[in-house]
């Protein structure tokens, strides 16, 4: 009796684990998606539902700083989902192109004049031309100002007339000195900020297309220089991104920066004092991109076909449009810049119409390359940087000791 | 000669079968999640592994790298230093409020208990937003106290020694309640007829606490040492909410598992962090012998 006990109490363990098919009707597949909070829009993704009707979406929303790790932890595995939205590092996964559906083996090659030309190619491998993932919204950067600082430092105020004289970085440096001399007021909130944002104007960054390391070339010490210079004149109010950025922004202690189009948001939610006052004009140095995500199918599903027919359609030029009416998601699709909804006048810009800047700036930034290592590479720079703004560390002694890491790194990554 | 015949082990268990069927599901949890990892980390520390591709055995070279990795012993330095800038008032001011609590006097004393230990159950990112305003380097709320008193303000952030004075603090903040109330229980369990004795014979306060209260609450206090040594050799939120992954300026507020998690889940060098953790595993453990040595010396 107790052994008869134990066996019914073993298999009811047992079974639980079991799954039963449901009893009426054929089953629908389930696609699994996984993003986050705002990474789509909610309502678009809820139209994908109804636009495939014979699969199931299951939509799972994973929340913030974890998100590259499960995502890499489910590749180890084997087992992740079907589809899943990348942000920018998506780059770095191109050296594992393997673990990813090619999407021109599912037709993605007609539609690559859909978009534009740089943001497709930044996630295609050199080597093969394997595409791993389709463009979802994009940063381009682009000079916002504080107008009002800009008048009472005798500086031009008109976006036109601010983009016709701050057309370099030492241009703007210029300016920043007349600013400070004039009103006191910091040209800029750190020396890090304009360091990544001259190299995202480049082409050229950390390594070169056939893995080469060019840390030390041109486009770098570019960058380096502009942003030591900043730093000796003085134009840097040292600031730690974050909390203390946003109290600088919204009491009128930096006058400017370059940033990307979804900084936007951010500076109108920690600045909501300085309404009006700003303006946003094409950048000093040239367009560039910061951010911008991806989408992409993993190699592991189990219904490729509708995985990848369901990728294309949420970034369709119509679906981008409502995920930039919906959460502010700039388009890659071509169609949709042209879109005469993306240009609402802004009360916090003076009424400009900034999508006209930004838009712009999308159709000009210069194709990169990243590579597998770039935020490796990009962390040893930007702590020497930190370094030099906050401790005062000398220029020189800082290019040679993040070489001198560069290069230790580089030894680790031959290995 | 008569041999007694001992049942075999496994004939014991097998007799005894339904209680361990009872308590394995701890023992296969604890193999899984536990044992495994820990094997599995010795394993990875001879590979290099981005985690995906392929895993390359590279031998000892991992911890070759490790010893000639500046800002590896610049995390073990920070973690040290921050170990010390934090235990030693802690646990001293722990001591206190566990003696003024145990006064027999006071009136309330659970509600003061459970106000001192509720700082432990804080949620930590919430502790250090609010630590981060507090110590804020331009508009923060320490430097403006320090303004109206006519103090220069301090770049509590950019400072190498500062912003470890900022973690410690919080880490104070947080257990020294904790370590409070186990002071106080450990002050509750000692007898009153001893101190009653010591008054008949005429010691004062002084000689009563160190003679007394201190020699019977070591036990205690060793406990508490090592529990926080352990502790604040692994510290790792207080520092990556505060000042993010890269640790601050210079790296000043990196510690040994803040760098070990950068290595592994950031930079995916997931070999090169299981030679991190192992190296973490034996500085820990050997500091915690020299401080149980020392202890119960004193």
């Amino acid at each position: 009796m107790r052994r008869l006990f134990l066996f019914f109490s073993v298999s009811l363990l047992v079974c639980s684990s079991c799954q039963f098919a449901p009893m009426s009707g054929e089953s629908k597949p389930v696609i699994t998606l996984w993003y986050w909070n705002r990474s789509l829009s909610d309502d678009v993704i809820a139209k994908a539902q109804e636009a495939f009707p014979h699969v199931t979406i299951d939509a799972q929303k994973i929340g913030g700083d974890e998100y590259k790790t499960k995502l890499h932890t489910a590749l180890i595995a084997g087992r992740g989902p079907d589809i899943v939205a990348m942000n920018d590092w998506a780059y770095e996964y191109i050296a594992y192109a393997e673990e990813f559906v090619n999407l021109l083996d599912y037709g993605a090659d007609q539609l690559e004049q859909s978009y534009l030309d740089w943001k497709w190619q930044a996630v295609q491998d050199p080597e093969t031309g394997a595409l791993i993932a389709l463009p979802i919204d994009t940063g381009p950067t682009a000079l916002y100002y504080r107008a009002d600082l800009f008048e009472e430092a005798g500086l031009p105020t008109e976006p036109d007339e601010v983009h016709a004289q701050l057309q370099t970085w030492e241009d703007y440096i210029e300016a920043g000195i007349q600013m400070k001399e004039t009103t006191g007021v910091h040209m800029f909130e750190s020396i890090t900020k304009p360091y990544l944002q001259v190299i995202e104007q480049q082409s050229d960054k950390y390594f070169a297309e056939d893995g080469t390391y060019i840390g030390d070339g041109e486009a770098i010490q570019y960058a380096w220089n502009t942003a030591v210079r900043i730093h000796e004149e003085g134009l840097s109010a040292r600031l730690t991104e974050g909390q203390e950025v946003n109290a600088a922004l919204n009491g009128g202690d930096v006058a400017s920066r370059v940033g990307a189009v979804w900084e936007s948001q951010i500076l109108q939610d920690a600045a909501p004092d300085t309404a009006g006052k700003w303006r946003v004009t094409r950048a000093p140095g040239g367009d560039g991109n910061n951010g911008g995500s991806f989408i992409g199918v993993l190699d592991s599903s189990a219904h490729k076909d509708e995985a990848v027919a369901i990728t294309k359609w949420l970034v369709s030029p119509d679906a981008q449009l409502d995920h930039f009416l919906d959460v502010n998601l700039f388009p890659s699709a071509i169609e949709t810049l042209e879109s005469e909804l993306l240009r609402e006048p802004d009360p916090f810009y003076g009424d400009q119409v900034v999508a006209d800047v930004f838009v712009e700036s999308a159709k000009n930034v210069p194709p990169t390359f990243y590579g597998e290592h770039y935020g490796k590479f990009r962390t040893i720079f930007n702590d020497e940087m930190v370094l030099i703004d906050r401790a005062n560390k000398n220029p020189e002694k800082a290019w040679e000791d993040a070489q001198k890491k560069a290069q230790r790194e580089l030894s680790r990554i031959d290995q | 000669m008569l041999r007694q015949h001992k049942p075999s082990l496994w004939a014991e268990i097998w007799k005894k079968r339904t209680l361990y069927l009872f308590i394995s599901p701890f023992f296969l949890l604890f193999a899984v999640f536990g044992v495994f990892p820990i094997f599995y980390s010795l394993y990875l520390s001879f590979h290099s592994w981005s985690g995906l591709g392929d895993k390359t055995f590279v031998g000892l070279s991992q911890f070759q790298y490790l010893l000639g990795d500046a800002e590896f012993w610049q995390a073990v330095g920070n973690t040290f230093a921050i170990w010390f800038l934090s235990s030693i008032p802690m646990l001293f001011f722990a001591l206190v409020i566990a003696f003024l609590l145990n006064l027999p006097s006071l009136k309330g004393r659970s509600t003061y208990q459970t106000m001192f230990f509720i700082t432990n159950v804080t949620s930590i990112v919430a502790v250090a937003i609010i630590f981060e305003t507090i110590f804020s380097n331009q508009y923060g709320l320490m430097n403006y106290l320090l303004s109206l008193i006519g103090i220069t303000p301090l770049e509590w952030l950019n400072s190498g020694f500062l912003v470890k004075v900022v973690i410690a603090s919080m880490v104070v903040w947080r257990f020294v309640g904790y370590n409070a109330i186990i002071y106080l229980a450990g002050l509750q369990n000692i007898p009153k007829t001893l101190y009653e004795a010591a008054i008949i014979d005429g010691a004062n306060k002084t000689q009563i606490f160190f003679r007394i209260t201190i020699p019977l609450l070591r036990p205690i206090i060793l406990f508490t040492v090592i529990m926080t040594t352990i502790g604040s050799m692994q510290i790792f939120t207080e520092p990556q909410i505060l000042l993010g992954n890269s640790g601050g300026v210079g790296g000043a507020g990196m510690t040994m598992t803040l760098y070990m998690y950068n290595e592994g889940f950031l930079n995916n060098q997931f070999g090169y962090a299981s030679a991190v953790s192992w190296a973490m595993f034996i500085i820990i453990a050997l500091f915690s012998l020299i401080n149980w040595k020392l202890v119960q010396k004193a």
